[in-house]
């Protein structure tokens, strides 16, 4: 699905809905989500001041058409960076104040179970210092 | 006392950060500085705030790990992150400065003062600690100058920004606190965020606002109420000797208040014989500003123009306000600017202002 290479995060089972993993891949440190069973995952530095983005809290945000008509929306999809608060939609990378200007990187991700993590030959050495059942998958990150 | 020859320095200090909160961190105890009789009926709580942050007003990635003391953390986040030569830790309890039994706050202070001392400024090199007095009772506040104002880490006397009295920090009955700084060498310092609590009035002249953004937004407004207080009563003519800090009270508005109230001298001096110079003179001796939360226009050039207009190699100091979630980055938080006046903001200014030098081991 990707010419990108898979990493292996964890076992799917260690990564249940609203959590999430920090990840170092080739230098790169990348936080993966899970929201609502889908995977999604981004790159940790904020791109204002280069905050660890991802330690910031899982949320949801508002949005008005009219001071009288508030929504609270994205509920467990909106990642607030620790630091200034800036708000990024999980599933896009994009801000919530600008989502034109300001965004960060996303990654593909996926869950695959064991056969086909071993097709993906990269992935193989770490299932093995994660051992899964075969009815169960990994979650990989595309780098 | 303390070498202060920008030649040397720029050989040696790298950055200076003048506004550190490290009980944000944790490790501060006032209650057992506390006479006994206050600890059990008071307490160390203070005024709080009619306003929320969405997002807590400390960072959310910065508490200690586990096993690690409030001391490490900030080293190992801050101080040794960046490279920080000196920081002045500014801590609270601000609203002290607003809370309506003074006897409970003249205590705090002394508390406060204690604490630093015997925990926090002879423990690292880099340390420099602001003192804390309640300005609402200026005789006491300036027996407190008194009492530790000589210790040498001790670099700055420090309070609410808010006035507990109801009037600006330039009225006489606040001077007992400059006479007993200008004396001891020390810079008066004032820090937001008890605007509109306790016995202060109301964030601005405008009245409640409703919400964090709107209170955070207009603080400059009581600064500029403050230093123009300062600087036309007379504070500067009477103290020549003694230096305003304005602690994260904003860059911007400093063209207007120069421009403004120099155009107003020239029509109204009559009012105020003692200033013998165009007010902005003044300022530009006496006053200073740190740099959180510095502006980000969407063109930078912009903002180089700013720190031009208000003679920022004179008058600006560096500072991250770390931990607070409004905290700047001593890396990204300021754009490039040109090598003197960057050097000038990140070091020279805070090194002669309080006469640190270059070896911090040497401040004693
Ligand atoms: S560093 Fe993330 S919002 Fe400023």
């Amino acid at each position: 699905m990707s010419d990108r290479t898979p990493h292996v995060v964890c076992p799917a089972r260690e990564l249940p809905p609203g959590e999430r993993r920090l990840v170092e891949i080739d230098g790169r440190s990348i936080g993966v989500f899970n929201v609502d069973g889908e995977y999604y995952a981004l790159t940790n530095v904020c791109p204002h001041q280069r905050a660890p983005l991802c330690a910031g809290t899982l949320t949801g945000t508002t949005r008005a058409t009219s001071v009288d008509d508030i929504e609270w929306e994205r509920d467990g999809r909106v990642l607030t960076c620790p630091w200034h608060g800036w708000e990024f939609d999980v599933t896009t990378g994009e801000t919530v104040f600008n989502p034109h200007r300001w965004s960060v990187s996303t990654y593909e991700t996926d869950v695959i179970v064991n056969a086909e993590a071993v097709a993906a030959g990269e992935a193989q050495p770490a299932i093995e210092t994660h051992p899964v059942d075969i009815d169960d998958g990994v979650v990989v990150v595309y780098v | 006392m303390a070498e202060t020859g920008t030649n040397r320095a720029e050989k040696t200090l790298s950055l200076i950060d003048c506004d550190i909160h490290s009980q944000n961190l944790g490790g501060m105890d006032l209650a057992p500085y506390l006479p006994d009789h206050l600890r059990e009926l008071r307490g160390t709580s203070t005024p709080g705030s009619l306003w929320s942050n969405p997002h807590g007003v400390t960072r959310r990635d910065v508490a200690p790990k586990e096993g690690e003391s409030a001391y490490e953390a900030l080293c190992r986040q801050h101080f040794d992150e960046f490279g920080i030569d000196y920081g002045i830790l500014n801590r609270g309890p601000l609203s002290l400065g607003v809370a309506a039994d003074t006897e409970h706050a003249v205590a705090l202070a002394r508390a406060h003062n204690d604490e630093l001392i015997d925990n926090w400024l002879d423990r690292d090199d880099r340390f420099l600690g602001s003192m804390l007095i309640a300005p609402q009772d200026p005789e006491r506040a300036a027996a407190e100058i008194r009492r530790v104002g000589d210790h040498p880490r001790i670099v700055q006397v420090l309070f609410s920004s808010a006035s507990g009295l109801g009037v600006p920090y330039g009225r006489r009955l606040f001077w007992p606190i400059y006479e007993a700084a200008a004396a001891h060498g020390l810079p008066v310092a004032v820090h937001p965020g008890t605007e509109g609590r306790g016995t202060a009035r109301p964030p601005t002249g405008a009245g409640y606002p409703s919400r964090y953004i709107e209170w955070h937004t207009t603080l400059p407004a009581n600064y500029i109420g403050h230093v123009t207080s300062l600087l036309t009563e007379g504070v500067f003519t009477e103290y020549p000797d003694l230096t305003f800090v304005c602690v994260e009270g904003g860059l911007a508005w400093v063209p207007h208040l120069m421009w403004r109230l120099d155009k107003n001298w020239k029509s109204l001096r009559v009012q105020t014989p003692w200033l013998e110079r165009p007010p902005s003179e003044y300022l530009r001796e006496h006053v200073r500003f740190t740099t959180q939360p510095l502006p980000e226009p969407d063109n930078p050039e912009h903002l180089r123009q700013l720190l031009e207009m208000m003679h920022a190699d004179e008058t600006v100091m560096f500072s991250s306000d770390f931990p607070h979630w409004d905290n700047d980055s001593p890396t990204f938080g300021i754009p490039p600017l040109p090598e003197e006046l960057h050097r000038a903001i990140t070091v020279e200014n805070a090194q002669q202002l309080y006469g640190l030098p270059d070896d911090p081991a040497e401040l004693g």
